[in-house]
């Protein structure tokens, strides 16, 4: 799929990057798929909206997942564009679910689609209305660029959270704590969405240019803006309340931490606005996303006792350079995670080589060992080392691969119908073929 | 201009939050402070924001005062920040707030309100999340927080940032000692803070009421603090409706207030002014949709009246509509059944029996036998508006009027009345009000001068 910055004439492809293949149990052999289908029916849909789900977490403020692509042999072209009209609807749908902050007008929602035929490669690009289920395709101009991106400005911020979901009477975790955490994460969504965003300590009117007086061709380095947010400490109560509100819960949920966010934006005339907007989304989005991640592996390893009165870590986030741009995308470690994990996931998902070292995994501290645990912890301080911060006990006969396994949501395999193919930002088209 | 003083307001919520492991009263009490003990802290941390209503600019206060606007920095006089507020209608206010700058000490406020910066954490690591197992109750509210600090308009900014920091830190810690003594099991009165206006030397001072308890049983902490500021103990200064209005903040009734106060005084040779005391609503023909033209004078003096006790805090209940008038006066006995429904006149007597009736409050009748004889009725007005202060009824004729006040020079025996006409039919225009004279000083010609007159002189329960 595409990944991309949009405007309402003009979108930004920054990545294309193919879904990788899925395994299917005992069949793996590329040859045995191609014979297999000469037909589009058997793309499994669910597969690559999950892969797009788990690119878009990968990516900043600032960029979206905005398109599918395909690549066929020319007797699949048709049958293409039916598959990619399903495919981005399917996508876009998979992609909000669970999005904490809510599209305002100005938000395209035209999501591209685009075939490449394998043989005479002809690309035919059209663009889709997401919003509306009964939208006909449009045609869209396909251009390459070359450095488009390589001024893109970057906001940056860091933010607090300490927040304490109750955990009513009638929920009982862990089941519920999916729900506690989306209630009480919508709301503090909302305040920072209402928030007041400052631009390198500046509260400037939303349509003020943020790179007013730049020179328009100076091959300008990339800046870099200082974003603030502030909110109201509360929102006022309903003057009709005279008494606190009492509740019985049953437990609490606290999520205390700092999460470093990212959003980048337009070379073309950016203004106060738009860059507001995206550093709060990328706030929301950034904690939104590793609870998920969170309650998603919880899931998985199914409940341990002993995580109740220890600090959990959430996966914190880590940021790798795009080849040949710069940009940044980012990943999420587990606690008991290391830096070539992040390296896998970055090569299956994104496709690309990372190199270890490129990786940055400073911005986010990891927290000490709590002191609330009766059990002995010991502080690791070693960004790199498996971190026993993870409060299932290990047993020694376990498996380290495997622990790292499980903390995927991800699978690894061969696909089946369409063909491979890499499209490079910028310059030129390559194949790879089958 | 003269080096005065600015007032500066602060508002916002302070989420209060807390879990009760027990509903024992010690243990409830703990928890009760130590919350209060963290918003302390919360207020105290650099994340705290100071946001100029109507401008661009915010301070932080715990971080000296430095502010986002870049002509702003700290050691600049606080006065400076009047410069950069953005008001909306500065041409069609201009004439009123001239007029009012000189009656109200209280105009030119700057306003500001409470905000935390989320991007200015004190933790630098990732995010944990911790379980907790405890059966609890859960207390939650917001404070609404409001202080008022006058400071010299020469203070410089980051000064005047922790006198505001201090004064939210003393509000949290009356509200703690009200939230405490309030206190019923699990239920948690919420504080609710309210600015008063004292006579000099006091002058502003903001006391926390527990929210729902009636100003009626609240009369133990009342005296304690008529004590502690020496105010008389025979009249109310505390009460909530006593409460400032700030001149920023138009009352939502929709009745102006005071009318008077926008008129030139008469010059009498060694005249002195005797005036109402406090504040009343200015009610007349046709409001409220009652078409009462014709016959509803003396009802309209009435509301007036009434709108006077209820905002100097004597009573609680809201001023009486003409059916409640008349309801009144049947219960009494004054009037038949039929009374109800009618457009019949009343007069000073039945003004005060449903003062008494209604509001508890006792008058004192004056009668005169011609108009002519109210010119010589200068020094028991005077002392009237020395004393008691409150608005007086006067019937004869067919006509019925509001005193408000007599200038009255002991030496000539020259006397003027400021009366205030419930004959006006038009709307809440204050323009008209004065220059057509609706509220106006009138010669004592103004009266039918072979009339007989009653006046009602409403006496203060001698309460606080």
């Amino acid at each position: 799929m595409n990944t991309t910055q949009s405007s309402s004439q003009r979108d930004f492809v920054v990545l294309a990057v193919r879904t990788p293949q899925k395994d299917t149990e005992g069949q793996g052999s590329p040859s045995v798929s191609r014979g297999a289908g000469n037909s589009l029916e058997y793309l499994d849909v669910e597969w690559v909206t999950e892969h797009a789900r788990q690119v878009s977490r990968m990516l900043p403020g600032g960029m979206s997942v905005i398109g599918v692509f395909l690549v066929t042999p020319p007797e699949l072209s048709k049958e293409a564009q039916n598959t990619l009209r399903r495919l981005i609807f399917a996508v876009d749908k998979h992609i909000s679910k669970g999005r904490l902050w809510s599209l305002t007008e100005e938000d395209v929602t035209e999501k591209v689609t685009l075939h490449i035929c394998s043989k005479t490669r002809k690309v035919v690009c059209r663009t889709y209305d997401v919003r509306d289920p009964k939208s006909s395709a449009k045609p869209a101009d396909w251009k390459y660029q070359s450095g488009v991106c390589t001024s893109w400005p970057l906001l940056t911020c860091s933010v607090g959270l300490n927040l304490v979901f109750p955990v009513l009477e009638m929920h009982v975790l862990p089941q519920d704590m999916e729900k506690c955490m989306k209630e009480g994460l919508q709301t503090w969504a909302k305040q920072i969405e209402d928030g007041l965003c400052l631009i390198n300590g500046d509260a400037m009117p939303g349509e003020v240019e943020l790179l007013g007086g730049q020179k328009k061709n100076a091959k300008a380095v990339q800046q870099t803006f200082r974003a603030q947010i502030l909110i109201p400490m509360a929102e006022p109560q309903s003057e009709r309340r005279l008494t606190a509100t009492v509740k019985v819960c049953s437990g609490s949920l606290t999520l205390k931490g700092m999460v470093q966010c990212r959003a980048y934006l337009h070379s073309n005339k950016p203004r106060a606005k738009h860059a507001t907007e995206v550093i709060k989304r990328d706030v929301i989005n950034t904690v939104s996303s590793r609870v998920e991640m969170f309650l998603e592996d919880l899931l998985m390893e199914g409940e341990d006792k002993g995580s109740v009165g220890v600090q959990q870590v959430l996966p914190r986030r880590v940021f790798a350079p795009v080849p040949g741009m710069s940009l940044c995308v980012c990943d999420y470690m587990f606690p008991d995670e290391c830096v070539s994990d992040v390296s896998d996931r970055l090569k299956e998902m994104l496709d690309w080589e990372t190199p270890e070292d490129s990786i940055d995994t400073s911005q986010e501290a990891v927290p000490e060992a709590p002191t609330i645990d009766l059990k002995n912890t010991v502080v690791q301080k070693n960004l790199k080392a498996k971190s026993t911060l993870d409060a299932r006990p290990k047993t020694p006969s376990e498996d380290p691969t495997e622990a790292h396994k499980s903390h995927k949501t991800y699978y690894a395999g061969v696909a089946m119908a369409a063909a491979i193919a890499l499209l490079a930002t910028g310059t030129s088209l390559i194949y790879l073929s089958d | 201009m003269v080096v005065g003083n600015i007032i500066l307001r602060l508002r916002g919520s302070l989420e209060f939050k807390c879990q009760l492991d027990s509903t024992d009263v010690p243990h409830v009490q703990k928890v009760i402070s130590r919350t209060f003990e963290a918003l302390g802290s919360q207020v105290k941390a650099e994340s705290l924001v100071l946001s100029l209503s109507s401008s661009p600019v915010f301070l932080w206060p715990n971080k000296g005062g430095h502010a986002t606007a870049g002509e702003i920095s700290p050691n600049r006089p606080c006065k400076d920040l009047q410069q950069l507020i953005q008001t909306d209608d500065q041409e069609s206010s201009r004439k009123k707030s001239a007029k009012k700058d000189k009656k109200n000490p209280t105009a030119g406020i700057i306003n500001l309100t409470l905000m935390t910066e989320v991007t200015e954490p004190g933790v630098l690591s990732a995010p944990t999340l911790l379980r907790g197992s405890k059966k609890h109750h859960l207390l939650q509210t917001t404070l609404p927080m409001d202080c008022v600090v006058s400071v010299l308009s020469s203070e410089s900014i980051s000064v005047v940032c922790g006198t505001l920091v201090g004064a939210l830190c003393s509000q949290l810690g009356d509200m703690e000692k009200v939230a405490l003594r309030h206190m019923k099991g699990t239920a948690l009165l919420i504080p609710q803070p309210f600015h008063f206006l004292l006579p000099a030397p006091v002058g502003l001072v903001t006391v926390v009421y527990p929210a729902g308890v009636p100003d009626s049983q609240l009369e133990t902490r009342r005296k304690e603090l008529h004590s502690l500021f020496e105010l008389p103990d025979d009249r109310p200064y505390l009460r909530r409706a006593n409460a400032l209005h700030f001149p920023d903040e138009p009352y939502k009734d929709g009745y102006l207030r005071n009318p008077h106060v926008h008129l030139n005084l008469p010059a009498l040779e060694n005249g002195k002014p005797y005036l109402v005391q406090g504040v009343y609503s200015y009610h007349h023909y046709m409001q409220d949709r009652v078409d009462d033209n014709g016959w509803g004078c003396a009802y309209r003096s009435l509301q007036t009246i009434c709108s006077w006790f209820q905002q100097q805090g004597y009573v609680e209940r809201a001023v009486p509509s003409h059916k409640e008038i008349q309801q009144a006066l049947v219960e009494v006995g004054d009037k038949q059944g039929s009374f109800l429904g009618s457009r019949q006149w009343i007069g000073s007597i039945e003004v005060a029996a449903v003062l008494d009736q209604l509001l508890g409050v006792t008058s004192k009748i004056m009668f005169v036998s011609q108009g002519s004889e109210l010119a010589s009725k200068g020094r028991e007005l005077a002392n009237h508006f020395l004393s008691e202060g409150t608005p007086i009824m006067i019937g004869g004729g067919v006509l019925a009027h509001t005193i408000l006040g007599v200038a009255w020079s002991e030496t000539t025996g020259q006397i003027r009345y400021l009366i205030l006409d419930p004959h006006y039919t038009g709307a809440e225009d204050l323009q008209v009000i004065t220059d057509k004279g609706w509220c106006g000083w009138k010669g004592p010609e103004f009266w039918d001068q072979n009339a007989y007159y009653n006046l009602c002189l409403p006496q203060r329960p001698k309460t606080i």
